[in-house]
């Protein structure tokens, strides 16, 4: 019955506990010596494809990451986690930094229907950009159904029923395979890779690929014009009594 | 160079050995009739402590049954603790991998493949194929790895099958001059495309010069199946995975011994 094969994309990103520190010359942020790690969602995406795999419901996980030759040590984690091989988009550091969601999905979507598989997971954005693109952008790009921000996913048969989170509620809905699903926080807890996973990684393969191979373009329309500190934050007042506040609203023109 | 003299060192040359040992890599040469006894002597403590109690000692779960390694199992602390708590290099030799295992076997059911002849075990982890080739009746085997802990490691296993310890090299073999071997055996090595490649230029050379027989064992990674030692490559046996195996080597159901005839 297991003939599903997922692709999983995950993304390195700086650790979520790094202190960002923006570059002086407002470019972007310090990346260099600074530590890396697979972006939370994509950790989530990568477990759940696990667990597929687990129930027997996926036959094949196959990880993938686009950028430059670091991006390995992220697959290799997706690998110990329990993925069975890997594909680096191998994109060379100055280029990468202009990666973003339109190129990533383009990658994916060509990927998808190369290795023809019939389930693309996704984190639901990464901690760097927020954007919360990559996803949608991809089943855009394979005309495939989506399932965005899911807390709950169940195959039933040749479709997935997909429970998300949503500003009203949770929303449930039933696609039909083949189809796209990006994982939010509540879907899964990612595992730990351990010490003998890791080791068996090692020996898993990595196909590295060139952008060009998939007969894709990573010409950006963005450009950064600036990064920068958010504002400071000012002192506020205290006061002792209601009376006061009321005083001091008045004084400033909000009453 | 020390390398050749080490395994070939005549009884009373401890004071070379041990010349040999502080120049060049770790040489370590359990040497029955020297002032030191076998290889537990060379065993740093701490580092043999450690692995005591961070290893088992198991023999199921695998081809070869016979032989008792000291393995990372579900009942040690570092199968689950985070990784990046453990304190040495990555210790592939924790892992009987299943490229080793058919080898083991075919030696242990092949005894006259080894019988009173010369094997190198190259990147020998565990040290089991090297175990099995003793088990057979070898009359000289070498196990080369060239991560020391290794070394250690199968220093333990040899004394837990009851075998004295062999000699052991710690050092990249494939940057030493050759020496004749009549058998050199390589258990799952090809996980890896560089590495590949220099072992298929080092074995060509080996069996080229010396006539040396070439065992390989492997599960099938896509990694060797892909690559062009395959064009030199005859089948001895195939050896269906048991279950332990398999499940911690996700696709992997079988492992082959191939026969390298350049």
């Amino acid at each position: 019955m297991a003939e599903l094969r997922a692709l999983v994309a995950v993304k390195r990103v700086i650790d979520y506990a790094v202190k960002i520190r923006v570059k002086p010359d407002k470019t972007g942020v310090v990346t260099d010596g600074v530590k890396h790690s697979m972006n939370p969602f994509c950790e989530i995406a990568v477990e759940e494809a696990v667990r597929l795999k687990e129930k027997k419901l996926v036959k094949e996980v196959i990880a993938v990451s686009c950028g430059p030759a670091q991006c390995q040590e992220t697959i290799r984690t997706a690998l110990a986690m329990g993925a069975d091989r890997g594909i680096h988009v191998e994109v060379p550091p100055a280029e990468a930094e202009r990666l973003g969601p339109l190129q990533v999905a383009q990658v994916l979507a060509k990927l998808a229907e190369k290795e023809k598989v019939d389930l693309v997971l996704l984190g639901k954005q990464a901690i760097d950009d927020d954007c919360n693109q990559t996803g949608q952008m991809t089943a855009g790009f394979l005309d495939w159904p989506q399932g965005t921000f899911a807390s709950q996913v169940t195959l039933e048969g040749d479709k997935l029923k997909v429970e998300r989170e949503i500003d009203g509620g949770l929303e449930t809905l039933r696609l039909k395979l083949p189809a796209v699903v990006t994982t939010d926080l509540r879907l899964n807890e990612p595992r730990y890779a351990t010490l003998p996973n890791i080791m068996k990684a090692k020996k898993k393969k990595i196909e590295v690929i060139k952008p060009g191979d998939l007969g894709v373009d990573l010409t950006s329309k963005l450009s950064v014009i600036s990064v920068e500190d958010p504002p400071q934050r000012t002192a506020g007042v205290k006061v002792e009594t209601t009376e006061d506040l009321v005083a001091k609203l008045k004084e400033i023109g909000r009453i | 160079m020390a390398l050749s003299l080490g395994w070939k060192a005549p009884r009373n040359g401890c004071g070379l050995l041990l010349q040999a040992m502080r120049s060049s890599g770790l040489l370590l040469f359990p040497c029955g009739r020297c002032p030191w006894r076998g290889a537990g002597s060379f065993l740093d403590p701490e580092i043999k402590a450690f692995l005591e109690e961070n290893t088992e000692i198991t023999s199921s779960g695998s081809l070869t049954p016979e032989i008792q390694l000291r393995l990372l199992t579900p009942r040690c602390k570092f199968w689950w603790e985070r990784a990046d708590l453990w304190p040495h290099s990555d210790p592939y030799w924790a892992i009987y991998w299943p490229g080793g295992q058919a080898l083991s076997r075919y030696l242990l059911d092949n005894p006259d493949v080894v019988r009173g002849k010369s094997v190198l075990d190259l990147g020998s982890g565990c040290g089991a194929t090297a175990i099995a080739a003793k088990m057979s009746g070898a009359s000289r085997i070498l196990a080369n790895d060239i991560d020391p802990i290794a070394g250690m490691a199968i220093t333990l296993n040899c004394e837990l099958n009851r075998l004295n310890p062999f000699p052991i090299l710690i050092q990249n073999i494939l940057n030493l001059e050759q020496d004749k071997w009549d058998l050199v055996v390589l258990g799952d090595m090809f996980y890896d495309e560089n590495l590949a490649d220099s072992l298929h230029q080092w074995l060509k050379k080996c069996f080229w010069t010396y006539r040396t027989r070439v065992l390989i064992g492997d599960p099938g990674r896509p990694q060797f199946s892909g690559h062009s030692i395959q064009h030199h490559l005859h089948k001895v046996v195939e050896y269906s995975l048991l279950e332990p195996t398999r499940q911690e080597n996700s696709g992997l159901t079988t492992s082959t011994v191939w026969d390298f005839q350049p």
